[in-house]
């Protein structure tokens, strides 16, 4: 839903009320969209789920709520939760009666102002510079690195107006924040870093991803890999009939803007008994995938013709083989530079692909993994037959290492 | 017993326990001889009736001390609801701001008040014979012995500690010192 109005000077009790009824008023998109392109994006208006009077049956209830999940309302909380607020007074948080919140939320609102203040002169100060001839500001370098420390201190204005709204907050704890105003991507990120990039961070550590696939690597977006609707936490050893089917990836960025990823999944351990060490294979890969803030879901399976270089292939690990590590990478592409995937279709093969060489020759750079293990089991030879690939029937065994002779020794010693 | 000050409804049992001259139980509510205690000074468990369900009757001395020592010294955990925390949160943040701009403005007094006594101190230092502020420019030898007089004047440290013993020249705080008062100290 739409819902752009005039901006009045002073953000109101209305305008609150707006915002926790999940629409976002046009004054604040205003100042706080880093593009008037993002101001237009609104978020889908989200009206409290009408939970039915007490008396109506559970089954009833839950007629109800698949109801609104088909239309795409989320339901928040529980039911007795619901239904404790549907009976409470209907009076908005902003407004609860309570003198020492309200003092709060005075001086809050304050300190939001002068913030937006900052910005707007910040704003001016940058349009002033950008207009100014570099020879006057101090030459070229001068003026970008002056520039670039402006947008920067700029972009810290914009989430410091912010993270004191409690609304915010409670939207985001909610999951309903709008990935295109920076305060959500704020909060988002420090989420993210604050626990499930310490463990991806130690699983790739631990599984040698950094340095056997690439040689050094800094997660700046959260992958989550999902077989069936089901994700896997990172490292996992996932049956072989899971990962028969393509996974889907929610990749999240933390940074505005829509990009080009090149998407590679890669088993590092492929056994090479001639050689006796491991190869690399390359279960999946595509190129020129766009990518954004609020487009996180990336479904392998269905992904256009024209990105896939090299379809899904069911990871296997054979009979006897230890565990083989399959990385899911997310490479950002320079901007606006196109991979040219029927090139790469010609010179690309599964079996011995290089991921370094790749990003070397791509200009690519790494931003988000993911991880998980494949073993043999019971399911592994029927993924196999049903994918044409050969070699269910091998079996890998331990050399067997020949005894030395045994050499009798003379027993007059150990009398 | 610190524990004890905490909870006052608990000092009748400890009280119980002095060597009293009064009934340790009132007649009121008389219990039966077997199941309280029958010797205060006795510091063996007394041998007591089961009761009914099986547990034996704990001595009520036994129950305070385990009171007192399982009772957390700490309270327990707030537990707010939703709302409820958010609203602590936002007052907490708009305290927090509060401070900070608070201890700002102190921070820029204090610099503001320590840059006019700089300038203060300059001016004097700039001061020429004549008594005007001397400069490089002003032609007729103002640079002379009296430049500079008054700031060398405000400048002395001699004698700042005379009268008061320097031994007392310690922060001005609420509690004593730690070595008390010297009283054997002379001059």
């Amino acid at each position: 839903m739409c819902h752009l109005r005039a901006a009045s000077p002073t953000p109101s009790f209305e305008e609150h009320a707006d915002i926790q009824a999940g629409r976002e008023t046009a004054s604040d998109m205003f100042y706080l969209s880093a593009t008037p392109q993002e101001a237009q994006v609104q978020q889908s208006a989200s009206p409290a789920p009408s939970s039915p009077p007490p008396h109506i049956s559970i089954r009833a209830l839950r007629s109800e709520e698949k109801r609104l999940g088909k239309k795409g309302v989320p339901i928040v909380g529980s039911r007795r939760r619901r239904a404790a607020l549907k009976t409470s007074s209907q009076i908005p948080f902003e407004q609860l009666p309570y003198q020492c919140f309200q003092e709060a939320r005075k001086i809050l609102q304050a300190d939001r102002e002068e913030k937006i203040h900052q910005i707007e002169v910040q704003r001016a100060r940058i349009a002033r510079l950008e207009a100014q001839d570099a020879a006057v500001s101090g030459g070229e370098l001068y003026k970008k690195n002056r520039l670039d420390s402006m947008r920067r201190h700029l972009e810290e204005l914009k989430i410091l107006a912010d993270i004191n709204d409690p609304l915010i907050k409670k939207r985001f704890e909610d999951g309903l924040g709008n990935m295109n105003r920076p305060i959500y991507r704020y909060l988002a990120d420090r989420k993210w870093r604050q626990y499930k990039r310490l463990i991806l961070d130690q699983r790739i550590t631990q599984h040698n991803i950094v340095p056997d696939v690439l040689p050094n690597m800094d997660p700046v977006a959260d992958v989550d890999v999902a077989f069936s609707q089901r994700i896997v936490q990172p490292g996992d050893v996932v049956e072989s009939r899971r990962t028969e089917k393509p996974p889907t990836l929610r990749v999240q960025v933390f940074d505005k803007g829509e990009r080009l990823v090149t998407v590679a999944v890669i088993d590092s351990d492929v056994p090479n008994v001639e050689k006796d060490a491991f190869d690399f294979r390359c279960h999946f890969l595509a190129c020129n995938v766009p990518l954004s803030p609020v487009t996180p879901s990336m479904p392998l399976g269905t992904m256009p013709k024209e990105n896939v270089v090299l379809p899904w292939q069911p990871p296997f690990a054979q009979k006897g083989a230890p565990w083989q590590r399959m990385s899911v990478f997310i490479l950002q592409q320079r901007e606006g530079k196109i991979v040219d995937v029927a090139a790469v279709k010609e010179n690309t093969e599964r079996h011995g692909f290089v991921l370094r060489s790749f990003v070397d020759r791509h200009l690519l750079k790494p931003v988000g993994v993911g991880l998980f293990r494949s073993k043999w089991d019971e399911w592994t030879e029927g993924v196999m037959k049903r994918a044409d690939i050969e070699g269910a029937d091998i079996e890998f065994k331990r050399k067997k290492i020949e005894p030395l002779p045994y050499k009798k020794k003379d027993g007059a010693r150990y009398r | 017993m610190r524990t004890s000050a905490i909870i006052p409804a608990f000092r009748p049992t400890f009280r119980c326990l002095s060597r009293r001259t009064t009934p340790l139980l009132s007649p009121a509510r008389p219990i039966h001889p077997r199941s309280s205690q029958t010797a205060l000074f006795s510091t063996t468990a007394p041998l007591l009736k089961r009761s009914k369900k099986g547990e034996q009757k704990k001595d009520i001395r036994i129950t305070a001390i385990q009171y007192h020592l399982r009772h957390p010294l700490n309270p327990r955990p707030l537990r707010l609801s939703r709302l409820r925390a958010l609203r602590h949160w936002t007052i907490h943040r708009a305290w927090q701001l509060h401070k900070a701009a608070s201890r700002r403005a102190h921070e820029l007094e204090l610099e503001r008040q320590y840059n006019s006594m700089r300038d203060a101190c300059e001016a004097l230092r700039l001061i020429g014979d004549d008594g005007m502020p001397a400069s490089a420019g002003t032609p007729g030898g103002t640079m002379g012995k009296e430049l500079g007089r008054l700031y060398r004047v405000a400048m002395e440290k001699k004698g700042v500690w005379a009268g008061v013993p320097i031994e007392y020249a310690r922060m001005q705080v609420d509690y004593p010192s730690r070595e008390g008062w010297n009283h054997g100290w002379t001059r």
